[in-house]
C-alpha cells in the first residue's frame, strides 16, 4: 500500500496544512465541474441554431451538472455533525452516481447529435 | 432479476462499492474526479466539433460525403471517450483504494491518433475538393 495516496500520511505533515490542501483541491474539483457545466451550456447553445428542440435539452442539463458539481464544494457542519451523504470528515462519499450521470448525460447529447448530424438539414450559412 | 437490475449488472462496480482497500487521502479522489471531468470535456468538444462540421460548413465541391466523413467520426469518438473516462475513472479510484500502481491509460493514445487520422482525411477533402 502506497502512504502518500491514504489519509494517514498528509496528517503527519499537520492537520492544519491538510485541510487546506484539501479545500483547495476540493475548490478546484467544484471548478471542474463549473467548466464542465459551461461546456454543456455552451454545446446546447451551438445546438440551438441548429435544433431548438435538441439544444434547449442540452441548455438544460448544464444547470443540473452545476448543481451536481455543488455537492464536492459542500463543507462540514461547523457542529461536527456529518449531512446527508457526507461522513463526519467533511468529504462528500465517492460520487460515482455523479460520474455515471455525466457519462450517461455525455452519451446522450453525443447521440441527439449523431442523430441531427446525420438526419438534420444543414445551416451553412449560420456562420456568415 | 428485474430488468433495472439487469441493466445496473451492466455497470462495472463502483469502487465505493468495492469492499477492498481504504478510503484514499480525498486529493487524490478529487484529483481522479477532475482528471474525469476533462475527458467529458474533451468529449463534449469533439462532439460540437462534429456537429458543426455537418451542419455549419458550407459543402465540399465534388466531395458530396466530405462533411459527414469529417464530422460523423468526431462525434462517436466523442461518446467513445465519455464511456472510457467512466471506466477509467473507476479503475484509477479502485487503484488508489487498494495503494496499487496507477493502470495505464490508452486514452490519449486513442485520442492522438484520431486526431492525426482526422487530420489527414480533412486534407484529402480538402484537396480533393480544390482540385474539382
Amino acid at each position: 500500500m502506497t502512504p502518500a495516496r491514504h489519509g494517514g500520511d498528509p496528517g503527519k505533515r499537520g492537520p492544519g496544512l491538510s485541510r487546506e490542501r484539501t479545500s483547495l483541491a476540493r475548490e478546484r474539483t467544484s471548478l471542474a465541474w463549473m467548466r464542465t457545466a459551461i461546456s454543456f451550456a455552451a454545446l446546447g447553445g451551438a445546438v440551438l441554431k441548429v435544433n431548438v428542440v435538441t439544444g434547449l435539452i442540452i441548455l438544460g442539463i448544464a444547470p443540473l451538472i452545476w448543481q451536481l458539481g455543488r455537492i464536492s464544494s459542500r463543507r462540514p457542519p461547523a457542529d461536527g455533525m456529518p449531512a446527508d451523504g457526507m461522513p463526519a470528515d467533511g468529504m462528500p462519499v465517492v460520487g460515482a452516481t455523479r460520474i455515471r450521470l455525466i457519462t450517461v448525460s455525455v452519451v446522450g447529447v453525443s447521440l441527439l447529435c449523431l442523430l441531427i448530424a446525420l438526419f438534420g438539414r444543414g445551416v451553412p450559412t449560420a456562420l456568415r | 432479476m428485474s430488468w433495472s437490475g439487469r441493466l445496473a449488472a451492466l455497470w462495472p462496480r463502483a469502487p465505493a462499492e468495492d469492499e477492498e482497500g481504504t478510503e484514499p487521502d480525498p486529493r487524490f479522489t478529487f484529483a481522479n474526479e477532475r482528471t474525469f471531468l476533462a475527458w467529458s470535456r474533451t468529449a463534449l468538444a469533439l462532439v460540437v466539433a462534429g456537429l458543426g462540421i455537418v451542419q455549419l460548413l458550407p459543402p465540399f465541391p465534388g466531395v458530396p460525403v466530405g462533411r459527414h466523413l469529417l464530422g460523423v467520426p468526431l462525434i462517436v469518438l466523442g461518446a467513445v471517450l465519455a464511456v472510457a473516462a467512466y471506466s477509467e475513472w473507476i479503475r484509477n479510484q479502485r487503484a488508489l483504494r487498494r495503494g496499487e500502481p496507477l493502470p495505464r491509460s490508452v486514452m490519449p493514445w486513442v485520442l492522438a491518433a484520431t486526431i492525426t487520422m482526422m487530420a489527414v482525411i480533412s486534407a484529402i477533402v480538402v484537396l480533393l475538393s480544390a482540385a474539382r
